[in-house]
């Protein structure tokens, strides 16, 4: 991204955009529509029975009148004309960030982190995820303490505020589980009666069978049930990540009130986009796999209804790092579900294509990508916190392929995290690596010019797919693996965690000789192109085309079907040349295309579009 | 160079011979000698870690450096004599589950069965 000087205007509040401080009581209270009635007693029922769904309504209720007290008039005004079908457009592209990865000597991290979007992002990425900015207790933020609270070592809410000044604002719903350190978990250690069932206990470690054992799905190899001591004796609790983090049970009512209350503090505090974190591990049932239960679905389709009535702007996306097939099924219809779902077979895809040279295995599948309605798509990333999942391509890599691609991770510097299978055996669970050192080896004799237009070439296939992509912050100007931190902190996932002190990132992100630099502008210049083109909106149509295993090629045409553009990328590091119907292209005979990202014009002739790509090179070809 | 380096199995196993410390300072001398072997069709390397005390984020990576090229061909890199300090590091980042690991280097040549 170029760099903008840093200005101090008065930036003008708009209104709708921002809830009020407290409730205005006087103003008509919200009348919640039939239709939504219908639809959360139906859920309410399903989860908990016709009685206690009667209670529950009656507290979901009062919790949406309350959020609707907080509307000023020019958000209740805004809202009357919002369009579900634009609430994501060519212009949303998402950077994915700790709300502390960049620190600075005399301000809090969230300042800081204002500091470099106002310098680096405008023009360019119009939304900031900051993962979970609460005070917690370990696994970098996803063990909260306190879900209502700033962590003060980062900032205050009114510094989150601030970020939305310029940006949408993404928030983490992590509700799968709390911190043991929490406050609701002590009020259950110390007998509390109010919190008994908010967590799944058992009497003993050993009260689940083996063979219910042998059921449940987990990303992590650590003990479910952990011991604890309460006032009341020993027992056990649930917990699907680590003994920090302790599942909470939404098979009590209280739960999810309370869940659902946090969310909607949420929006109140800025949240345009809530991340349901982990929540295909939401609802557990033994006997089952604990994953993906129907009554999973049921709760986030809960949450949508009563975002849908009183908060219609705030999107709702899921992050499941599960086989593609059962991802998609986070979206429900594409209508009463997410409006966004982590397009987790998009990162091994794109890896396993650039580091095999062949496209084959991203083409077949790509082709395969629907759009499921005009109000949900997909979050197309190719990094973030966590590593590189490759669960969601079992079923479409062969175990070897995956195999090979995880040893190609561990000879670029990273390495692999494992899951338990559940009979005693464990399979690769995700790559942990940054996205440049995956695409790039250190050790290479390679020019760093070809080894950023490698990288480019690589992310330049998210910003071009259906969907709205995303970039960890890091990769916007190419970090490498830290090693280091691994070993120091005993995570794999700390390879690509690594915090950054501000004077020095912003001295190399100037520096125009450096390959940060070099990076932050091939990026910045991919994503300006995009941001510009109706072609790329996230419900403009996808063709996805067989030209050679050595690019990949996909055809977008706008909602309108006035603009299309052609996009294909080189991931090999050979000069690729070919011709291209221009009929497949959408033209009728001969078609003129302008590379958007170079101004480079090319004409077919004979019906017959030309090109000649170099090693890793990117084209963008409007045509007409 | 602190690595030396053998033939075994009338050459078709290489057996590179550690020193004390495998860090920054030398892990580049490692990757050199896997990738020569690897560029001579020598797919199946033991790397002899009885001398070896001390290994850092450098040498852990020379060690993978080619673990795929050579398992594409057919071979292997595999670990003897591993001292408890390296275990556990091999442990902390999970490529106890990449490597086998033998008592003597000789159980390690053997176990290519060449």
């Amino acid at each position: 991204m170029e760099s903008q000087a840093s200005t101090k205007e008065n930036h003008k509040k708009d209104l709708s955009k921002f809830y009020l401080l407290e409730p205005d009581y006087d103003r008509p209270i919200f009348e919640m529509p039939k239709n939504t009635q219908e639809k959360i007693m139906e859920k309410l029922e399903f989860l908990y029975g016709k009685e206690e769904a009667e209670r529950s309504f009656q507290d979901v209720e009062r919790i949406m009148k309350v959020h609707y007290a907080y509307k000023p008039p020019e958000m209740i005004e805004q809202e009357r004309g919002f369009d579900p079908s634009e609430r994501f457009s060519e212009k949303d592209v998402i950077l994915i960030t700790y709300g502390d990865l960049i620190r600075g000597d005399d301000q809090l991290p969230l300042e800081v982190l204002a500091d470099f979007a106002d310098r680096y992002l405008k023009g360019g990425i119009n939304t900031l995820h900051i993962l979970p900015f609460f005070p917690y207790s370990s696994d970098r933020g996803f063990a909260i303490i306190d879900f209502e609270e700033v962590d003060p070592r980062l900032g205050t809410w009114e510094d989150i505020e601030a970020l939305k000044v310029h940006s949408r604002l993404m928030f983490d719903g992590v509700f799968n589980h709390i911190s043991s350190k929490s406050r609701w978990f002590q009020e259950f250690l110390d007998a509390n009666p109010e919190y008994q069932g908010f967590f799944i206990t058992f009497s003993t470690k050993g009260a689940i069978s083996e063979d219910h054992l042998k059921l449940i799905v987990r990303p992590r190899v650590s003990e479910l049930l952990t011991p604890v001591s309460t006032l009341d004796g020993k027992q056990s609790v649930w917990t699907t990540f680590s003994p920090d983090q302790i599942d909470l049970n939404f098979k009590n009512p209280k739960v999810l009130l309370k869940m659902a209350e946090i969310l909607l503090t949420y929006v109140r505090r800025g949240a345009d986009i809530i991340r349901l974190d982990a929540v295909t591990y939401l609802w557990s049932e033994l006997g089952t796999s604990c994953v993906h239960l129907e009554q999973t679905h049921l709760v986030i389709k809960l949450f949508r209804d009563i975002f849908d009535a009183v908060a219609p702007n705030v999107a709702i996306i899921t992050e499941t790092n599960v086989p593609h097939e059962e991802n998609i099924q986070y979206f429900g219809d594409g209508y009463d579900e997410a409006q966004m779902v982590y397009n987790f077979a998009l990162p091994p895809l794109v890896l396993q294509a650039f580091q095999n040279g062949s496209s084959a295995h991203l083409t077949k599948w790509a082709s395969g990508l629907e759009q499921v309605s005009n109000e949900a798509t997909y979050f197309n990333f190719l990094d973030s916190h966590d590593g590189i999942g490759v669960s969601p391509v079992k079923n479409i890599l062969s175990k070897e392929e995956i195999e090979m691609m995880a040893l190609h991770v561990l000879e670029h510097g990273g390495f692999i995290s494992y899951k338990d299978n559940g009979d005693g055996t464990v399979s690769p669970y995700e790559l942990n690596i940054t996205w440049y050192s995956a695409i790039n080896r250190e050790d290479s004799d390679e020019s760093e010019d070809l080894q950023i237009k490698r990288f480019i070439a690589s992310r330049s296939i998210a910003m071009v797919m259906m969907g709205v992509p995303g970039i960890y912050l890091p990769s916007l100007f190419g970090s490498r693996n830290d090693a280091d931190a691994v070993i120091e902190k005993g995570e794999t996932r700390s390879i690509n965690r690594k915090t950054y002190r501000k004077e020095s990132l912003f001295a190399r992100l100037d520096d125009t000789d450096g390959s940060a630099y070099k990076v932050s502008r091939g990026m910045g210049k991919i994503i300006r192109a995009r941001i510009r083109e109706k072609a790329f909106h996230p419900n403009a149509a996808q063709q996805v085309l067989h030209i050679s295993e050595e690019v990949f090629a996909i055809v977008r045409t706008s909602v309108d079907k006035k603009e299309r553009i052609l996009a294909i990328t080189n991931i090999v590091d050979k000069v690729q040349e070919f011709r291209i119907e221009a009929k497949e292209i959408g033209g009728q005979k001969e078609i003129t295309c302008r590379d958007i990202l170079s101004g480079k014009d090319f004409i077919s002739s004979e019906g017959r579009l030309s090109l000649s790509l170099e090693p890793y090179e990117v084209l963008w070809l409007k045509c007409s | 160079m602190v690595f030396k380096t053998r033939e075994e199995s009338d050459g078709k196993v290489v057996v590179i011979e550690c020193p004390v410390r495998v860090d920054l300072s030398v892990a580049k001398d490692l990757r050199e000698i896997m990738k020569e072997s690897t560029e001579l069709d020598k797919f199946l390397l033991v790397v002899d870690m009885d001398k070896t005390e001390f290994m850092d984020s450098s040498g852990l990576g020379a060690l993978v450096s080619r673990i795929a090229v050579t398992r594409s061909n057919s071979g292997d890199v595999r670990l003897a004599c591993v001292k408890e300090p390296i275990l556990k590091l091999l442990e902390l980042t999970h490529l106890d589950k990449i490597f086998q690991s033998f008592e003597s280097v000789q159980a390690a040549v053997d176990s290519f069965d060449v």
